[in-house]
């Protein structure tokens, strides 16, 4: 006897962020279990990779690692590793040690300022993962200045699906879903009776329209937007995604979605690719595999914006499927619009053609 | 210095390559080295059921150089593999904790198998010559105690270590210097509790492990609430009143899992010190409004610790005193008795606000605990990885561990008489010490 499909869904405050976990069985209280092995892992990860707890072990590197060489937990030592590839690969788009720039444009916490030239100059002067030595015989890490801070905002959460879908995927489950915040999510399998779980795709310019619907299977999607932390001072907005070799708020994107086989990749990725915007991902592409990366651009034209999607090699195997995109009613719009109440209006029709230039 | 160092390790490596038992016990002083590694080598240790609990420890032991493990130990194969997995050391494996136990090469056991077997493995581990570290609660059964009590003393020079963590956090040593101190006046009420929405059960894909996998639901096997939970906060009101309760009376039941667990999901204890000092303890698994903490109560304080935060709050007292003082007094200044209420951080986080008349009189109080020698402005580890670089310093050190066996006695004991008090519905007195 087999008893009626079950649907688990549950959601859990960590990292600063809210976690949640969908996943279809037959047995309710095993999929109440499951969700403790996966909601306690993730409280774990907290504990280990917060920078806002002293006692974290990120905390406990971040203090001492300039003085002397510190024994890392195998498991964090290969996201170290692997954060740190993301640097040399993305020529320094995506830095974990980018922390200190953050604090110095006030995002963690306190409110936002803009720092002066001479104080980006010399933050930049402690940013940089060639300066963090990785030794993987004695797996230890040392940093070779003062000074020096670890943040792995931009990777432990996609971290933290990963692992959870490991558990989920330990424990039999074959349909899961699992998502920290909007930011990152990994699909697994699909729902009952249907090819993908389906994920919208938020429009740059308001949260409760879809720019685009993607189904996913066994597939991770990150996104990195200016709309997710931002502040305003006079008329002008900074977002929080610095770029690390300027030390300024990356201009001219709105969002850059990665999807990847692996959430951790994912999350990486989309704030490199953000930071990297249309061309130099393009190159980056051209040397990686199995990754399809989709940008929203401003548009000269108000409140539009302008899609491009890249592939690299493989990207087809990966499991995200975007359904035809529907034909939109487009008003027909003055060239040089100004920003009239007509251009807002016609500005929920987003700008339907696809810029798709697979590799 | 170089030649010393060479020849000790020619000595150990010497003792390692078994020769024979006899031969070595004739050698003045060799006994000892082989019980107690000196201060510069890893202790080798065996680590015996690696479940959840084991492998949140062996975590924090990869980063620990001063121990390395040789061997580990579980019945269930998968748990096993988990543990192998957690340490990557390239331990040897076992499924009889015995056979481990057989070792002559390892110093030192660690124990984080269900409650029942804790006993019976640290007497084992304890006459195998071992230096044991017990994970909490000590022991399950009142008799165990003195059983326990007897081996060790049989094995002085063996570390003798129980696994109450909060013992070797910054925040709560901190807190006690102030309890001690007088900062809270005198204490008369410790309040905690352990509160959660949680099923507390782990995900078994066969059915016939269940019991295994489950054991804390399982009165065969388990203290329920009062030993996983309570036990923690037991021990941290046993040392603020730097004692053991007479007597305690509670209450409780399986008020919401009913899925076939046998221990309650919701339970409420009153531990009684005398001298009107009490401990009200209750723990839940429907409800995680109020998280984890303790509120440590005095005539002329309270510390609030939630997590890994702690606030002290000062109550506000008035002064006596005899005869006239010169009186002068101030119109239009503000009042500090904000701070006051609002409290203190005693683990402020790492960015201090700058903002208003609150947050410079908090940093001023700070201050003022900081020059008092009573104030540590983070936790500078995490107290499991703390409770284990004590644990080998002890045996290397050859000095007391930071959780004897008084204090891990003292723990378990009050679960154990909690749990009987729920049970019957009776308070129930602890025996006069014969000092």
């Amino acid at each position: 006897m087999r008893a009626a499909i079950t649907r688990y869904e549950a959601a859990h405050q960590a990292m600063g962020t809210e976690f949640t976990l969908v996943a279809y069985g037959d047995d309710p209280q095993y999929l109440t279990a499951v969700g403790n092995e996966v909601f306690d892992e993730i409280d774990r990860l907290e504990g280990q990779m917060s920078i806002y707890k002293p006692k974290s072990e990120l905390s406990v590197i971040n203090r001492t690692a300039a003085s002397r060489s510190v024994c890392v937990e195998p498991k964090l030592f290969e996201l170290l590793v692997n954060a740190v590839d993301h640097s040399q690969s993305t020529g320094g788009a995506f830095d974990v040690t980018a922390g200190p720039l953050m604090k110095a444009w006030g995002f963690f916490r306190g409110k936002g300022r803009v720092p002066s030239n001479s104080e980006i100059a010399q933050v930049l002067r402690r940013v940089g993962s060639r300066h963090v030595h990785l030794n993987r015989a004695e797996r230890t890490i040392r940093f070779d200045m003062e000074g020096l801070e670890l943040d792995l905002g931009a990777i432990g959460k996609g971290y933290a699906v990963d692992r959870a879908v490991d558990i989920v995927r330990r424990y039999g489950v074959t349909r899961a879903l699992v998502s920290s915040g909007t930011s990152s999510l990994y699909a697994l399998g699909a729902p009952p009776g249907a090819r993908g779980w389906s994920i919208s795709l938020r429009n740059p310019y308001s949260s409760e329209k879809a720019a685009n619907i993607v189904y996913l299977r066994n597939c991770s999607l990150s996104t990195s937007g200016n709309y997710e932390k931002f502040f305003k001072l006079g008329t002008k907005t900074y977002a929080h995604i610095l770029n690390p070799s300027t030390g300024k708020p990356v201009e001219n994107m709105l969002a850059a979605i990665v999807l990847a086989p692996s959430a951790c990749d994912a999350d990486a990725l989309s704030t490199a690719f953000y930071v990297m915007g249309v061309e130099r991902t393009r190159e980056y592409l051209a040397t990686h595999r199995d990754l399809m990366a989709l940008f929203y651009l401003p548009s000269s034209t108000g409140r539009k914006f302008r899609r491009a999607i890249l592939r690299s090699d493989g990207s087809s195997r990966i499991g995200a499927f975007f359904p035809r995109t529907p034909e939109r009613k487009r008003k027909s719009t003055r060239k040089g619009t100004s920003t009239g109440a007509s251009a807002r209006s016609s500005a929920r029709y987003a700008t339907a053609r696809w810029d798709d230039r697979s590799l | 210095m170089k030649d010393k160092v060479n020849d000790e390790v020619t000595r150990r490596n010497f003792l390692r390559s078994a020769a024979s038992a006899a031969a070595l016990a004739a050698l003045p002083g060799v006994a000892a080295i082989a019980e107690n590694p000196g201060p510069n080598d890893a202790v080798r240790y065996g680590f015996i059921g690696t479940g959840t609990q084991g492998c949140t420890l062996l975590r924090f032991l990869t980063t620990i150089p001063a121990g390395r493990c040789i061997a580990t130990c579980d019945i269930y194969p998968p748990n096993l593999k988990k543990g192998v997995e957690t340490i990557g050391s390239k331990p040897d494996t076992y499924e009889d904790y015995r056979q481990l136990l057989d070792r002559k090469d390892i110093d030192a056991v660690l124990i984080a198998t269900p409650l029942y077997l804790h006993a019976r493995m640290t007497i084992d581990a304890l006459e195998a010559g071992k230096h044991v570290f017990i994970e909490k609660s000590m022991f399950f059964k009142e008799e165990e105690a003195e059983q326990i009590r007897k081996v060790s003393a049989a094995h002085p020079k063996q570390v003798l270590q129980v696994g109450l963590h909060r013992r070797s956090s910054v925040l709560y040593q901190t807190a006690m210097e102030m309890v001690g101190k007088g900062a809270l006046g005198r204490v008369l009420l410790v309040q905690s509790r352990v509160t959660t929405h949680s099923s507390w059960r782990r995900p078994v894909a066969d059915a016939k492990y269940e019991r295994l996998i489950n054991w804390r639901m399982y009165r065969e096997y388990s203290g329920g609430l009062m030993a996983e939970m309570g036990s923690h906060f037991i021990d941290i009101a046993n040392w603020a009143f730097e004692g053991e309760p007479v007597s305690v009376i509670g209450t409780g039941g399986l008020d919401y899992w009913k899925d076939g667990r046998e221990v309650h999901d919701n339970i409420q204890s009153i531990f009684d010190y005398g001298g009107g000092g009490r401990h009200y303890f209750h723990c839940m698994l429907f409800n995680g409004h109020h998280s984890n903490g303790v509120m440590i109560m005095g005539d002329q304080g309270t510390l609030d610790i939630t997590d890994d935060r702690g606030i002290y709050f000062r109550e506000p007292v008035a002064k006596i005193s005899s005869g006239p003082a010169k009186e002068n007094w101030w119109a239009g200044a503000t009042v500090s008795k904000a701070a006051a209420q609002k409290g203190v951080l005693i683990f402020p986080e790492k960015e201090a606000k700058d903002s208003g008349f609150v947050d410079r009189e908090s940093l001023y109080a700070r201050r003022w605990l900081a020059s008092m020698g009573i104030y540590q402005p983070e936790e500078p580890y995490d107290p499991y990885w703390g409770e284990l670089v004590n644990f080998f310093a002890s045996i290397r050190e050859n000095k007391a561990p930071v959780v004897p066996l008084e204090i891990g006695t003292a723990d378990a004991m009050a679960v154990i008489k909690a749990n009987r008090a729920i049970d019957t519905g009776q308070k129930t007195s602890w025996t006069k010490k014969s000092a």
